[in-house]
């Protein structure tokens, strides 16, 4: 067993504690451009980079189109890349990022997550996230400043490896946890090299005069061997998905043994061994739906919790048997899904569920919008009206939890 | 592939019967001039009586005794004195009056262009004497590989293909080439379904990033000490002059190294001949149809070129592949700026298809574009500002150009005499550009004796010494 590292402890926020899982994770190439609440993130690197902390190529560019176009030049090239974004960014963003997994392109950007206009709002929310997961990217969501730090290494092995070769995004809530402080530990730079080991981001697609190659030519169309090639190419991005949840599972693993930190790799169980109802939730939502799973406890309810870290890969096989015992499940949101009446994740768990043998009632909670706090209160109200739901009560919802505040 | 060699041209539209070009001559080759200056048909016209360097020349075929041969090394006709007999048939031979008695030395004479340094050309001040190359370049580039496969599913006559064939072949193989949407990925340059029509590494880039996406590959070839890759685009109008405009102005802002090759056949051609915004006024396209309420398009051309000129680029130049020996040169300045800085190249690109003209128009289309003004030729960097390499006086009016292109079809006389004020307007901006500019570097300026106005266009000669430079 290797020995375990204690690196320096911080004070920092989300957006610093993302900036140093980015400079552990030595990349040769930062783009950026500023948005609010991700603002900080690329402020940090920049300074990083100013002050030769970290050995980057920082590319200042006109906009967030650009930050992903950039990238994927330098891929190509044969760099290891870094970006971060949020919301509006996101979607202006949109159109490379479209063609990120595509490419299999391994690359890393944090998404700190944050409701998207109309009407204008700059605050936390995950609409931004949870409108672009059918793009092909990986999707991890953290809960706390450390988790954040350590995830960004572990989406660099993820998004390289062989199996998988497909983009990581390290998610994290805007203003929560963006602005948020806590006490982070730097794990050693030697540990985070030795984690990583050797980059692998261009051994399939390149673009050097070496070795000529078309990268990315018209794919599809009637007739010879068009269509059949792009279903290849989408099966192979299919593939990778599904690989991933196993390689996901064995970087976390690595990742603890180098740094005592295990953190969930897919979903996190929490006081589920007997519970009769469960709560699912996501980011950093998580801290105050424990506190409340603790509370309901104390006064002998029998509940538990499971949060969602790999969105996407969904890991629906691993839900559905957390969840297969309970009577009644709570999912919180902190997004909308518009033309389900629900919430997003709320959708993909009853997705999940479907094989079950048993039919167990479901219900949609939809906070935290516009940067409004979920607090225990409201988790209380969710497992009141989950244990309710196990009761016998018909489900109605979504139910609007900051409707009221 | 055929031979080309160099040539001495005459315009007579220029010659004011001066005849220092036969002073020149004759001091030159001491004796009597080997080109002559005579009065042509209309009255103040001029014609001149010079050797063609005949590629079927008479002169050789009548000569009995050998003296003159057709070198196949150079194309010029030279004459041995130790061989000839001083018959003379040579001189009637020669329909053109280009071998001539030279009354001094009482033996033949004729023109063996001064080892490649006419010292008629030289003291032309009209410029109606050119020392023409274009033909060395044909046989300088038509030698190189074609980085592109044959048949390539272009339009018959696409003068894109003419481009990218040209261009690729100057650059050479250690580059990386991005293509993005339009034309040229379109003929299959790029590749469909697995297979690629390109010899170098190539990227389909998406319409609105490729200036991005090429800084990367720089930017990241720069750190690991890869600079000697030309990393170069060939876009067409709409993804450099629009939805990619974002990208091109970033990446010049930032002075990427990138040679950004525009090849502009003003629209978007590819998906069906629509507008775009170099599209000039009055063109019919699919989107500016012609009918009851609406005749083409109401707005003019942005003029992307001058734009960049703007953005602080290393170099920024226009091109056409009517005048092939000016578009070399800027290649070659174009690619050696690119590896200091954003290197812009706008390349004129008349489509046969889009614009409703016969194949076969296509470089009759280009140089009436170029010697009307509606596309005029010069080049810029931040040092020595603008200069012309091609002379804007003279022009054509743009109404003979206009006439030969189907898409102004339509074109009532309000709208000919708005284009013709345009064109007037922006070569007069230009001109102004050209007379703040810096005069030039000893180096590149006109020989003396030329009365070219300092800040002007330098003499063809003087062009290319730059560019060998
Ligand atoms: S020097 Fe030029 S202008 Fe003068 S006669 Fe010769 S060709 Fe004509
Ligand atoms: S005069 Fe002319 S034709 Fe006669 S020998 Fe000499 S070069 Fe030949």
């Amino acid at each position: 067993m290797n020995k375990v590292s204690t690196g320096k402890v911080i004070v920092c926020d989300g957006n610093e504690a993302a900036a140093w899982g980015a400079c552990l994770s030595r990349p040769d190439m930062v783009a950026v451009y500023p948005i609010t609440p991700q603002s900080s993130l690329v402020e940090y690197l920049a300074q990083f980079i100013a002050d030769g902390r970290m050995d980057a190529d920082l590319m200042d560019v006109e906009g967030e189109h650009t930050v992903l176009s950039v990238l994927h030049g330098a891929v190509l090239a044969g760099a290891r890349t870094y970006s971060a974004t949020s919301a509006q960014g996101l979607a202006f963003m949109f159109e490379p990022y479209f063609r990120t997994p595509g490419l299999r392109l391994p690359m890393v950007v944090s998404l700190v997550t944050r409701d998207a206009v109309s009407p204008t709002c700059v605050w936390g929310g995950q609409q931004d996230a949870m409108t672009v997961k059918e793009v092909g990217w990986i999707h991890m969501y953290c809960e706390t400043q450390q988790e954040i730090l350590d995830t960004i290494p572990i989406a660099y092995k993820v998004a390289e490896h062989p199996d998988v070769m497909l983009p990581v995004n390290v998610n994290h809530d805007g203003n929560y946890l963006s602005y948020g402080v806590a006490r982070v530990e730097l794990p050693d730079q030697s540990v985070v090299d030795a984690f990583l080991g050797e980059k692998q981001v261009n051994w399939h697609a390149c673009l050097d005069p070496e070795r000529p190659m078309a990268v990315d030519p018209l794919t599809g169309g009637a007739g010879g061997i068009g269509p059949s090639l792009f279903v290849k190419y989408r099966k192979g991005i299919c593939a990778g998905m599904q690989d991933a949840l196993r390689i996901i599972e064995e970087a976390h693993e690595d990742w603890g043994r180098r740094t005592g930190r295990y953190w969930s790799p897919l979903i996190e169980e929490y006081r589920m061994e007997d519970a009769e109802v469960a709560l699912v939730t996501i980011g950093s939502m998580t801290g105050a739906a424990k506190d409340a799973v603790d509370d309901a406890r104390a006064s002998g309810k029998k509940i538990g919790l499971v949060k969602i870290k790999t969105f996407r890969p969904f890991p629906a096989a691993r839900i559905a048997q957390a969840l297969s015992r309970v009577k009644a499940v709570g999912v919180v949101d902190r997004s909308v899904n518009f033309g389900w009446n629900c919430g997003p994740v709320y959708q993909e768990v009853l997705a999940a569920m479907y094989a079950q043998p048993v039919r167990i009632p479901m219900m949609s909670f939809i906070g935290g919008l516009a940067g409004a706090d979920i607090t225990v209160e409201h988790f209380a109200e969710v497992v009141h009206r989950t244990f309710r739901l196990a009761g016998g009560e018909a489900a109605t919802g979504p139910v609007w939890l900051n409707e009221n505040d | 592939m055929g031979v080309a060699f160099d040539s001495i041209s005459f315009k007579a539209s220029l010659c004011d019967g001066c005849g220092d070009c036969m002073t020149a001559c004759s001091q030159a080759k001491g004796g009597a001039s080997r080109i002559s200056i005579v009065p042509g048909a209309k009255a103040g016209s001029f014609e001149t009586a010079l050797c063609r360097q005949c590629g079927d020349p008479k002169c050789v075929q009548v000569c009995p005794s050998g003296a003159l041969d057709k070198d196949g090394g150079n194309g010029i006709i030279g004459w041995d004195a130790s061989k000839c007999v001083d018959c003379l048939l040579c001189t009637a031979g020669c329909a053109y009056g280009g071998i001539a008695v030279d009354e001094s030395v009482a033996r033949v004479g004729k023109c063996d262009q001064c080892d490649g340094d006419p010292a008629c050309v030289k003291v032309c001040p009209t410029g109606a004497l050119e020392f023409r190359k274009a033909g060395s370049i044909f046989n300088e580039y038509g030698a190189k590989e074609d980085l592109f496969v044959p048949g390539l599913s272009g339009c018959q006559g696409c003068n894109s293909e003419l481009i990218m064939r040209h261009a690729m072949r100057k650059i050479g193989r250690n580059s990386v080439l991005a293509t993005p949407p339009g034309c040229i990925p379109g003929m299959g340059s790029v590749g469909y379904n697995g297979k690629t029509g390109t010899k170098v590494p190539v990227f389909h880039p998406l319409l609105t990033n490729t200036a991005s996406m090429l800084s990367g590959i720089r930017r990241y070839y720069d750190r690991i000490g890869r600079k000697d890759i030309v990393v170069m685009a060939l876009a067409g109008d709409g993804g450099t002059a629009d939805c990619g405009f974002h990208a091109v102005s970033g990446a010049a802002e930032r002075g990427e190294k990138v040679l950004y090759v525009c090849v502009d056949n003003e629209g978007y051609m590819n998906t069906g001949m629509q507008r775009s915004g170099t599209t000039p006024y009055g063109s019919w396209t699919s989107t500016t149809p012609v009918g009851e309420h609406m005749q083409g398009k109401t707005q003019d051309a942005k003029n992307l070129p001058l734009i960049m000129t703007a953005h602080k680029c290393r170099y920024v130049a226009t091109a056409s592949t009517g005048y092939m020996e000016d578009l070399y040169e800027k290649l070659d300045r174009a690619i050696a700026a690119s590896f200091e800085g954003f290197s812009y190249l706008h390349i004129y690109s008349p489509c046969p298809t889009g614009w409703r003209i016969p194949s076969s128009k296509v470089i009759d289309a280009c140089r009436l574009s170029v010697d009307s003004n509606f596309n005029p030729l010069w080049e810029y960097t931040n040092t020595s500002g603008l200069r012309f390499t091609h002379s804007p006086d003279n022009a054509h009016p743009v109404s003979a150009y206009v006439k030969m292109i189907g898409k102004y079809r339509h074109l009532s006389p309000d709208q000919l005499a708005h284009i013709q004020a345009k064109v007037d307007e922006q070569v007069a901006l230009l001109k102004l550009m050209a007379a703040e500019s810096p005069p030039p570097p000893a180096a590149h300026r006109a020989p003396a004796g030329s009365s070219t106005p300092a800040g002007a266009e330098p003499s063809q000669p003087a062009r290319r010494e730059i560019a060998r430079n």
